[in-house]
């Protein structure tokens, strides 16, 4: 079983340290990078299963040639190769740019299965993983909360969490599979795990390798634009109830009902 | 031949008796030490530190100071431990046919012996009276920290039969054949016998002075096997103990790819750690002092030291108890090698179960209790080292703060560019380093305070950090932080077991502090734990700093006259307790410089806990525990609170910003604190709260809500 798992470098959200630069992009020298909170959700449900059925991971990351890493605690984690389409060209791109370079890449590689976190924390688009699968013409099976891949007859099972409970899909390998976070927490990585991931392979691979051309995808062909930011409103005071737990509740139940909540 | 002994029936056999048990001791001996042959070689040297070594050798096993702990217990067994060391030389002279007491009669005239003598039989009554009392507690008063099982009660039979039969051998030999000089209380019970049968004084004679050559040589037969053996290893544990402070955990080295990281089997323990467990007397003066134990958790540092030895003991079952020869093995195919497989059991949920490792503060308070130096802390970490570093096995809340730590180099997960909050509105500056070093100006730097996470980050404790500057502004105090180049010292990290993210963070903020030459300055800190690492810890990295608790620095700008104290007119009296960090006070000995900073606030009353200064009970937060979910059992923190409200104080006073989250919950919680009216407060704010009007004004002082 082989399984790939999308995973893209995003600003620490702990770090609180994202900024834009003058041209509206992410000033990654601000920030630490780590790996997309969803994408090691994926990962992690990546790792399981190949662990149960045999077969390796890949990681396929388009980012700035810097990724690698990021990419290394991936690797850590237990992936077993990464590849990193990286091109100058790429700064800028839009979520159409982003789908046809991940689907050029994954076209070049073998899977059973395709994994994608459900979004990122940078950009969140959350779109990235069903155009990938609408233009490779593979499954897309989203809201995964359970994934059992039958290696035997090539056909997968998910459940997908509806509004009221959960669908059951199944569909003909290789699929595209949007992972929860339902499905587990990601794994710390051992110390094994950090010291094998420094000589572990990340191939990289240019617009030209995958034989793209900068005039069709990257920020020079954006579909989208940044026109301005603004900073959110700073949060109200936060109140603090303390005391017994009777006290406490009447205080929280008194102020919900201030705001018509209960 | 024997003319010490010519009234013993048989004497000679003595030899065979006394010297063939000897032989079977030193044999088992051997066998247990070919399992401290076995594990890894690491070990303190026998060759370093001797002065130290010895003086530790006379403090602990001779006079035994750490028994006194429990007064009534120590007095008895020093009573009995010098009693069997007297008495010894009169055993050791009946089975060498009687050298001593005839080379030791020669000077004087016999005195010495004669000497010797009377004080034996002065011993011998003291140490039967000593068993009795230590019968009692056994079947009678049972304290709870003993251990109850047969191997104690017949140690103490045959102590009591062992000293019985020679001083009533002795009673009737003196009857039989006339007394001899200098044990006069055998001498006195003698007398009234003088009138019975000769020829049955000399058989009872005979048949006691059998019987105690008997008890001799069961006990050196049974020894081996015994919680006992303490009287042959306490001597060796003692003088191998951990000579550096307390507080330094041993060194990684992460880059051995090929080590087991950490301690995960037997084989991954030193000789030191399987003789902490043949040295273990189940006294249970650890787990009595275990806030673990204490609040209902699985943790028992007692039954992890004794889990170690059993291990031991199964890892030698079947081994002969003569080792064979080269020549046996290869004449007979024997083999008797000690195979690694032996040592391959998993220590965690063997000796300790994994919950239990997790349950540990670190607080020290196992180690400090113990007499013979036990290290438990050490080897507890060493687990966790295992389960984190190669099995990722840990409580799931410390996923969070490891990559927190790893992340953005504090525990909270704040963002580093808030590490300054805390300085936002005080009426003065607070200099950062990097800027201080752009002007060229680090040399009129008197020290640089290292604020830590905790008074970064938490709402309460930036309060401190308020307070500790306003003090250290108002004695005009050159100093100055780092600012965002500060990061957590990684001591949460290595107490979880990390070590990884640990030496991350802790080479790092090295580089930054040789970088300014603090190695040249004076740090000071309001948190035990970074005064403990940067302090104790760094040293394996290459940073050797002299770093001071803020406590022991405001002691000497009172001292220095430089904190100047409002004269206290109309000030109302009040009562402080002061809760003791396990960090300061029990790993790194700072008890009086807090109490001198209480000391020097007018209408301070200190009024102690009953676990006070290196006795201290923990707050809870320890060891990583701060990060963890307490589940089980009760809560550590509920339990001290209690302690601090029993002593009726108004104030809990705290050193340490773990310690003041904990107490500032458990005094909110506490049903005996009706309204939230005792409070915890650091000692800096107690003491900024009551500057001199002239040296704080202006100054917006810390406000206590």
């Amino acid at each position: 079983m082989h399984i790939v798992v999308l995973t893209k470098p995003v600003p620490d959200p702990a770090a609180a340290a994202e900024r834009l630069g003058p041209d509206g992009r992410l000033d990654r020298a601000a920030s630490p990078s780590v790996v997309n909170g969803n994408d090691e959700y994926a990962l992690e449900a990546a790792l399981k299963l190949t662990e149960a059925h045999g077969g390796e991971v890949s990681l396929l990351t388009m980012a700035p040639a810097g990724a690698t890493d990021t990419m290394r605690k991936a690797l850590a984690m237990g992936a077993t190769r990464g590849v990193l389409v990286t091109d100058p060209a790429l700064a800028g791109s839009c979520v159409r740019s982003t789908v046809q370079v991940l689907a050029a890449a994954l076209r070049d590689l073998t899977f059973d299965l395709v994994f994608a976190g459900a979004d990122t924390s940078d950009g969140g688009g959350g779109i990235v993983a069903a155009g990938v699968a609408a233009l490779l013409r593979l499954p897309y099976l989203s809201n995964a909360a359970r994934i059992e891949p039958d290696p035997v007859s090539g056909r997968v099972q998910v459940r997908r969490i509806t509004a009221t409970g959960y669908d059951l899909l199944e569909a003909p390998m290789p699929a595209l599979v949007v992972c929860t976070q339902v499905l587990g927490e990601p794994r710390y990585p051992s110390l094994k795990g950090i010291m094998s991931a420094r000589s572990k392979e990340i191939a990289t691979r240019s617009l030209g390798d995958l034989g793209l051309s900068a005039e069709a995808v990257g920020g020079t062909v954006a579909t989208t634009q940044l026109l301005g930011t603004r900073r959110p409103p700073a949060r109200g005071a936060t109140q603090v109830v303390r005391g017994s737990a009777e006290e406490g509740a009447r205080e929280i139940v008194a102020f919900l009902e201030s705001r018509r909540l209960i | 031949m024997f003319p010490v002994f010519a009234e013993v029936p048989a004497y000679p056999l003595v030899f065979v008796v006394f010297w063939g048990a000897a032989a079977f001791f030193a044999l088992a001996m051997a066998r247990h030490l070919r399992i401290f042959a076995a594990v890894r070689a690491t070990g303190p040297s026998p060759l370093s530190n001797i002065p130290a070594r010895t003086l530790g050798l006379i403090r602990y096993a001779f006079v035994q100071t750490k028994m006194f702990k429990d007064p009534r217990a120590g007095l008895m067994h020093l009573g009995i431990f010098w009693g069997f060391v007297l008495l010894t030389i009169g055993t050791a002279n009946m089975v060498t046919g009687g050298i001593i007491q005839t080379v030791l009669s020669i000077p004087f005239d016999g005195l010495i012996w004669a000497a010797i003598s009377a004080m034996q039989n002065v011993v011998a009554v003291g140490v039967l009276g000593a068993i009795g009392w230590a019968f009692e507690r056994r079947l009678i008063s049972r304290p709870p920290r003993l251990t109850y099982n047969r191997d104690a009660l017949l140690i103490l039979g045959m102590i009591g039969g062992l000293v019985a039969a020679e001083l009533f051998a002795q009673v009737f030999e003196f009857a039989a054949y006339g007394d001899k000089p200098g044990a006069f209380i055998a001498s006195s019970l003698a007398a009234p016998l003088r009138g019975l049968d000769p020829g049955f004084l000399a058989t009872v004679f005979g048949v006691l002075w059998w019987t105690h050559k008997g008890v001799v040589a069961a006990f050196l037969c049974y020894l081996p096997f015994s919680k006992h053996l303490h009287i042959a290893t306490s001597f060796f544990n003692i003088y191998f103990r951990k000579l550096e402070p307390r507080g330094v955990l041993p060194k990684m080295d992460l880059e051995a790819e090929d080590a087991t990281f950490g301690l995960r089997t037997l084989a991954d323990l030193g000789w030191k750690d399987i003789l902490d467990g043949f040295t273990c007397t189940e006294c249970g003066r650890c787990q009595q002092a275990c806030p673990a134990w204490n609040t209902g958790k699985p943790l028992n540092p007692k039954h992890f030291i004794m889990g170690i030895r059993e291990m031991a003991v199964e890892a030698e079952h079947g081994l002969p108890l003569i080792p064979n020869s080269a020549i046996v093995r290869e004449t007979y195919g024997l083999d008797d090698t000690v195979h690694a497989d032996r040592l391959a059991k998993p220590i965690v949920d063997d000796a300790i179960p994994f919950d239990a490792v997790w349950d540990c503060v670190t607080c020290g308070a196992c180690v400090e209790a113990c007499p013979v130096l036990i290290e438990h802390v050490d080897k507890i970490v060493g687990l966790r080292r295992n389960l984190v570093l190669e099995d990722s096995r840990f409580p799931a809340e410390l996923n969070g703060a490891f990559r927190n730590m790893e992340g953005v180099g504090n525990p909270w997960g704040q963002p580093p560019a808030s590490r300054l909050d805390w300085t936002k509105g005080l009426p003065f500056d607070v200099p950062i380093v990097a800027d201080v070093a752009a002007a060229g100006r680090l040399g009129e730097l008197d020290v640089l305070y290292w604020v830590g996470c905790a008074a970064a980050f938490d709402e309460r404790n930036r309060k401190v950090a308020r307070a500790f500057a306003t003090c250290l502004d108002a004695a005009g105090v050159s100093f100055a932080v780092l600012g965002q180049e500060e990061s957590c010292t990684g001591d949460p990290a290595r107490r979880m077991g990390n070590d990884y993210v640990y030496q991350m963070l802790a080479s790092s903020n090295v580089e930054t502090l040789n970088r300014y030459g603090m190695g040249e300055k004076t740090i000071v800190t309001a948190c035990p734990h970074c005064f403990n690492s940067i302090g104790n810890e760094y040293g394996q990295l290459g940073g050797r700093y002299r770093v001071l608790h803020h406590s022991a620095f405001l002691r000497e700008l009172l001292a220095d006259g430089r904190l100047r104290i409002g004269d206290g007119d109309g000030v109302p009296k009040r009562t402080v307790t002061l809760h003791d960090s396990c960090y300061l006070a029990r790993y790194n000995n700072v008890v009086a410089e807090p109490r001198a900073v209480l000391g020097a606030v007018p209408g301070l009353e200190l009024v102690e806990m009953e676990k006070n200064s290196k006795d201290t009970f923990c707050c809870g937060a320890g060891g990583g525990r701060m990060w963890m979910e307490e589940t089980r059992g009760t809560r550590i923190n509920e339990s001290r609170t209690d302690q601090a409200l029993a002593t009726g104080a108004g104030v809990v006073a705290t050193e340490c910003p773990f310690c003041m989250t904990m107490l500032r919950d458990g005094l909110e919680a506490a049903d005996m604190n009706p309204g939230g009216e005792v409070r915890a407060i650091d000692i800096a704010e107690l003491l900024a709260e009551s500057l001199e009007p002239a040296q704080a004004s202006g100054k917006q002082l810390p406000v206590l809500q």
